[in-house]
């Protein structure tokens, strides 16, 4: 499961994963995505890109 | 001490702030990440849990869940004079479920509708077909210095104003800061042959330009007492009300001073 909140600055980056995973499996741009969701910082942007959810 | 907002939304404020030394702005800070009070979850008795997820990670994730706080209406738990838990201290929130199915923040059931998880789709665990979990956790009031996950503030922080000064008497106008400049703040004006700055308060002050520039004709440095200060919360408390705490407990510890001088 992804983390509650970013590693390094400590916002809630959980709450958008939903809606990152179902956009970017609809083959949309994570760049994209992650703008649209205010995902500005690349603290909190390495999370969602880098999170392989395995269970 | 002037005060320009330049940017704000529901949990995030840029300003600039004028007049002030560094130790002030530099308390304000430490205050509001690590002094203001806000709510997490602290205690959870966990009554069931069939789940693959470990009870103390289960308990780790439910902390770090930011729960909208009510300052006025609430003391922390040390200064509380009842012997547990009461209304006043903490707030109950309850979470029964039975899989399948991903348990959202919005399954906690809080006691009170005022006190409740700032986001709804907060992921906390996955139950799989017949796993059931069934928990109550206690969220009190608490401060960053005793646990991180009472820190109000996301990202707080200031800087230096910037200045860029190009010296026109040095410069060749051969526009290499322009190309230099990683975040596009310089600009060349074709018409009176000159490099003017565009963007400042987007200036990260590299000085990228500086060492590009041959004839040493741009100087890159902070301006003495002015910061751009960035406040951003978690959702608990807006970033005004964080704000305004703090500087209510800055000036009560001169208060404290103040007193044992006299």
């Amino acid at each position: 499961m992804i983390p509650v909140r970013c590693f390094s600055c400590g916002k809630v980056i959980s709450a958008y994963f939903d809606e990152y995973q179902k956009r970017t499996a609809d083959g949309e741009d994570p760049k994209k995505v992650l703008d649209d969701l205010g995902i500005t910082k690349y603290c909190c942007r390495r999370m969602f890109i880098t999170h392989v959810e395995v269970w | 001490m002037e005060i320009t907002i330049k940017n704000k939304d529901d949990n995030m404020m840029v300003f600039v702030v004028e007049g002030v030394d560094i130790p002030f702005i530099n308390a304000i800070r430490r205050i509001c990440t690590v002094e203001v009070p806000t709510l997490a979850i602290e205690d959870v008795d966990i009554y069931k849990n069939d789940a693959k997820i470990f009870d103390e990670a289960l308990a780790h994730r439910l902390g770090l869940i930011p729960i909208k706080t009510d300052l006025d209406s609430m003391v922390l738990a040390s200064e509380c004079d009842c012997e547990d838990h009461c209304p006043r201290c903490s707030v109950s929130l309850l979470l029964k479920e039975k899989g399948p199915k991903i348990v959202y923040s919005k399954d906690l059931k809080s006691q009170d509708p005022n006190l409740k998880p700032v986001h709804d789709t907060i992921p906390i665990m996955k139950l799989r077909e017949g796993e059931e979990v069934e928990l109550e956790a206690k969220a009190q009031l608490g401060i960053g210095l005793e646990h991180a996950k009472w820190q109000p503030t996301t990202s707080c922080a200031y800087r230096y104003y910037p200045q860029i000064t190009v010296d026109t008497e040095k410069c060749e106008a051969c526009a290499k800061c322009v190309e230099e400049c990683p975040r596009g703040i310089l600009e060349f004006d074709e018409k009176e042959n000159r490099v003017i700055v565009s963007d400042l308060e987007n200036c990260s002050m590299c000085r990228t330009c500086v060492k590009g520039c041959e004839s040493n004709a741009i100087t890159v440095e902070g301006q003495e007492g002015k910061f751009i200060f960035k406040i951003e919360t978690d959702g608990s408390l807006p970033p005004e009300e964080v704000l305004a705490r703090a500087c209510d407990i800055l000036s009560k510890k001169t208060d404290q001073i103040i007193e044992f001088c006299g």
